[in-house]
C-alpha cells in the first residue's frame, strides 16, 4: 500500500466515522436541551463537525495532487511505499494486547500473586528473556514488590 | 502577602515533602536515562502516587520527577549515543564523542551542571514573572480565555506536529473524548452508551498511561525484540581532568549557559514547542556564535552546555502559561494540569488568590528539586550509569505490569485497566498514522476548560453569536487563530501540489 493509499483509507475511514456521530451517536447518547444554558449536544457536534470538515479537506487534498501527479508524473514522495516503522504490526500489537486484557480477569479467577507470575513469565517470554531463572527472579521480585506496596503500603483493595 | 510566601516555603521544606521531591528525582533520573522512557511516560505513571500525598508533596514528586527525566536523558545519550529522551539529542552530538575518549564522566557532569543551571534560571523567571503577569490575565474573561484555547490548540497542532491536519484532528478527538461524562449545565451524562462507569468521564490517569507510557512500549519493542539492546562498553579516565569540570572551565561557559537557559525559557513559555525545540536552537545558535564551530560535535563542551541547559529551562518556562493562564507549554505542563485537578486545584490566574500558600510552596518545591538534581546527580552519577544496561526483556515487562497496575490504582477500577488498554490501542495506531497523541492529550485535559468558556460566553451573551466583537482581545486572539489554520492549510495544499 502506497502512503497516498493509507492515507486516504485513513481520511475517508475519520469522515465516515464523524458522519456516525454526527448522525447517530451524539443525537442518540446526549441528554437533550434542557431549555436553559447549552445544549449538551454544542460541543461534541463541534468538534465532530471540525474532524469532519479537516478530513474531508485532506481527501481533497489528496485528489488533487494525485490528479496533478497523474498529469505530471512527477509525484513519487506520496505514492512511494511506507516505511517500515510506519506498517502497523497487528500480530505484535495482539501478543502483547491479549494477555493484558485476559490479566485483571486472571487475577479475579486465580488471585493476584498466581495470575502476576504467569503473566510477567508471558511478557518476559514476549520480549526476548529466554534465560528461565532470570524470568522467574524477575517475575517473583516485581509481583512481590508490587502486592507489599499496593497491599501493606498502599492498603488498596487488591484487584 | 509576606507571611503567606513564607508558609509556602515552609510548607515545601517540610520533611516529608522534601522526601517526596528527593524520590521523585532520583526516579526521574533513572527513567530519563532508560532509553525510550520520559519524564511525561514517567509523570503518567506516577500520577496515580500521587492521590496518596498531600497537593504541595504531589506537585512536588511530579516536579521532581520532570526535572531528573531531563538530566537523565544525557545519561544515555553519552554513554550509548542514544538519547533517552528527544531534547537529549543534541547532547548526545558532543557527549559521546567526549565519552569514547573517555571523557564520559566529564561530560555528565557538564550536563548536570548546565541542567542546574538552565533549572535554576527557568525557575527565578518563573517565580518574577508568574504573579504580575496573573494579575493581568486575571482581566480575561470567558471569550478570551476560550478564544486563547483555540489558538494555543492551534499553535500546539502547528508546531507539534508534521501536518496541522492531522494536529487538529488530534486535537479535536481529544475534546471529544473530553466530553464524555456528565454534561456540566444539565448534570445528565453525556456519550456514556449507557456504561455507569462513564459517567463520572475520562480521568486523566487511563489515558496518560495509555497513550503516553503503553503504546510507546509496544512500539519500542517492535525495534527491541530479537536484538540485544545497545550494550554500555564505556570505560572512564582515571585522570581528575578527564573526570572532573574545573570552576575555571564554568565560568568560560557562563555566557553560553546563560543565553541557552534564556532560549530554553522563551520556548517553553510558549505553548507547543517543547524541549527539543529548545535544546537544538540552543546548540545551534551556539555553534553560530562559535569561533570553532567545525570542533562541534568531536566533545565540545560547549555543545553540552547549550543543549541541556535550554531543554532544562524549559521546565520553569513551561509552568508559566499554566500558573498565569491555565494553558500547558508542553505535554510535562499538560499532566501537572491534571495532578493539580486531582487535587481539587484549577491551575490558572485565579490560584494566586485561591492557593496563593500552594503556588510559594510549589516555588519552593522547584527549588529544592534542583538542589536536589545537583546533590543526586553528583552523588549517584556511576551508579545511574548503570542502569543504562539493564536488558530490555527485563525492563519492559516490569513496565508493562506497573503500566496496569497504575490504571488500576487511580480508582481501584478495573475499569480503568480496560480504558488504558483501549487507549493504549487507539495511540498505537494514531502514532503509526502520524496523528500527534500529544495533541489528544492537551486537548482532552482543556476540553472541559473550553467548554465552560463556551458556555460563559453563550450564556452571557443570551446566545448572540456577536459577543466576541465586543471584546478587543478575543477578537485578536482568534484572528490570529484562524490567520494560523489558513496559512498552514494553504501551505499544506501548496507543498502537496508542487510535489
Amino acid at each position: 500500500m502506497t502512503i497516498r493509499q493509507r492515507d486516504n483509507l485513513i481520511y475517508g475511514g475519520i469522515a465516515l466515522g464523524s458522519v456516525v456521530f454526527l448522525w447517530w451517536i451524539i443525537p442518540a447518547y446526549t441528554p437533550p436541551y434542557p431549555g436553559y444554558g447549552v445544549s449538551a449536544a454544542l460541543l461534541p457536534n463541534v468538534t465532530v463537525g471540525i474532524i469532519l470538515a479537516l478530513s474531508a479537506l485532506a481527501l481533497v487534498r489528496n485528489a488533487l495532487s494525485h490528479v496533478l501527479a497523474k498529469s505530471k508524473r512527477t509525484d513519487e514522495s506520496r505514492s512511494g511505499d511506507m516505511r517500515e516503522a510506519d506498517r502497523v504490526h497487528l500480530w505484535h500489537l495482539a501478543r502483547f494486547m491479549i494477555p493484558c486484557v485476559l490479566l485483571m480477569p486472571a487475577m479475579k479467577w486465580m488471585g493476584f500473586i498466581p495470575a502476576g507470575l504467569v503473566f510477567m513469565l508471558l511478557i518476559q517470554y514476549l520480549c526476548g528473556q529466554r534465560k528461565p531463572v532470570t524470568g522467574v527472579l524477575v517475575a517473583v521480585g516485581i509481583v512481590g514488590a508490587l502486592y507489599a506496596a499496593m497491599r501493606y503500603g498502599l492498603g488498596v483493595p487488591m484487584p | 502577602m509576606i507571611e503567606v510566601i513564607i508558609a509556602g516555603f515552609i510548607d515545601a521544606l517540610h520533611p516529608l515533602n522534601l522526601l517526596f521531591v528527593l524520590v521523585g528525582v532520583i526516579a526521574g533520573v533513572i527513567a530519563g536515562a532508560i532509553p525510550g522512557i520520559n519524564g511525561p511516560m514517567a509523570i503518567a505513571l506516577c500520577i496515580p502516587l500521587s492521590y496518596y500525598m498531600s497537593p504541595v508533596a504531589a506537585i512536588g514528586f511530579l516536579v521532581g520527577l520532570n526535572k531528573g527525566a531531563f538530566f537523565g536523558g544525557s545519561i544515555s545519550g553519552v554513554l550509548l549515543n542514544t538519547p533517552g529522551t528527544p531534547e537529549s539529542a543534541a547532547t548526545t552530538w558532543d557527549g559521546y564523542p567526549l565519552a569514547v575518549q573517555g571523557k564520559g564522566e566529564k561530560a555528565l557532569r557538564m550536563a548536570l551542571y548546565a541542567s542546574v543551571t538552565g533549572d535554576a534560571f527557568s525557575t527565578v523567571v518563573l517565580i518574577l514573572v508568574a504573579a504580575p503577569l496573573a494579575a493581568v490575565a486575571l482581566y480575561m474573561g470567558p471569550p478570551e480565555i476560550f478564544a486563547l484555547i483555540c489558538l494555543s490548540m492551534t499553535i500546539i497542532a502547528g508546531l507539534g506536529t508534521q501536518s496541522i491536519l492531522r494536529g487538529l484532528i488530534a486535537a479535536a478527538f481529544g475534546v471529544l473524548v473530553g466530553t464524555v461524562g456528565m454534561e456540566p449545565v444539565s448534570a445528565l451524562p453525556r456519550l456514556t452508551f449507557g456504561l455507569y462507569q462513564l459517567e463520572r468521564g475520562i480521568s486523566l490517569v487511563p489515558i496518560g498511561i495509555g497513550m503516553l507510557a503503553f503504546s510507546e512500549l509496544i512500539i519500542q519493542l517492535e525495534r527491541h525484540i530479537g536484538n540485544g539492546g545497545d550494550a554500555c562498553t564505556m570505560t572512564f579516565s582515571a585522570k581528575p581532568e578527564d573526570r572532573f569540570i574545573s570552576w575555571a572551565e564554568y565560568r568560560g561557559l557562563i555566557k553560553t549557559l546563560l543565553r541557552a537557559s534564556v532560549a530554553g525559557t522563551v520556548v517553553g513559555a510558549l505553548p507547543g514547542l517543547g524541549a527539543p525545540v529548545a535544546s537544538f536552537f540552543a546548540y545551534d545558535q551556539e555553534k553560530k556564535r562559535s569561533k570553532t564551530p567545525e570542533a562541534f560535535g568531536t566533545g565540545k563542551l560547549e555543545g553540552i552546555a547549550a543543549s541541556e541547559s535550554a531543554n532544562s529551562a524549559v521546565v520553569g518556562g513551561s509552568l508559566i502559561p499554566l500558573f498565569t493562564l491555565g494553558i500547558p507549554g508542553n505535554v510535562a505542563a499538560a499532566l501537572l494540569i491534571g495532578a493539580f485537578v486531582i487535587h481539587g486545584m484549577i491551575p490558572g490566574p485565579l490560584m494566586f488568590e485561591q492557593n496563593a500558600r500552594l503556588i510559594y510552596a510549589v516555588y519552593g518545591s522547584l527549588i529544592v528539586a534542583n538542589i536536589f538534581l545537583l546533590g543526586v546527580g553528583l552523588v549517584g552519577l556511576k551508579s545511574f550509569c548503570k542502569v543504562v544496561q539493564i536488558p530490555a526483556a527485563i525492563l519492559y515487562p516490569v513496565i508493562i505490569f506497573t503500566c496496569i497496575m497504575g490504571a488500576y490504582l487511580a480508582e481501584y477500577a478495573v475499569f480503568d485497566v480496560a480504558l488504558m488498554l483501549f487507549f493504549a490501542f487507539v495511540a498505537y495506531f494514531m502514532r503509526k498514522f502520524d496523528f500527534n497523541h500529544i495533541c489528544f492529550i492537551i486537548g482532552f485535559i482543556l476540553a472541559p476548560i473550553w467548554e465552560t468558556a463556551l458556555q460563559q460566553v453563550i450564556i452571557s451573551s443570551e446566545n448572540s453569536p456577536f459577543m466576541f466583537f465586543t471584546r478587543p482581545v478575543a477578537i485578536i486572539l482568534m484572528g490570529i487563530t484562524i490567520y494560523v489554520v489558513i496559512k498552514s492549510i494553504r501551505g499544506s495544499f501548496r507543498k502537496t501540489l508542487t510535489v
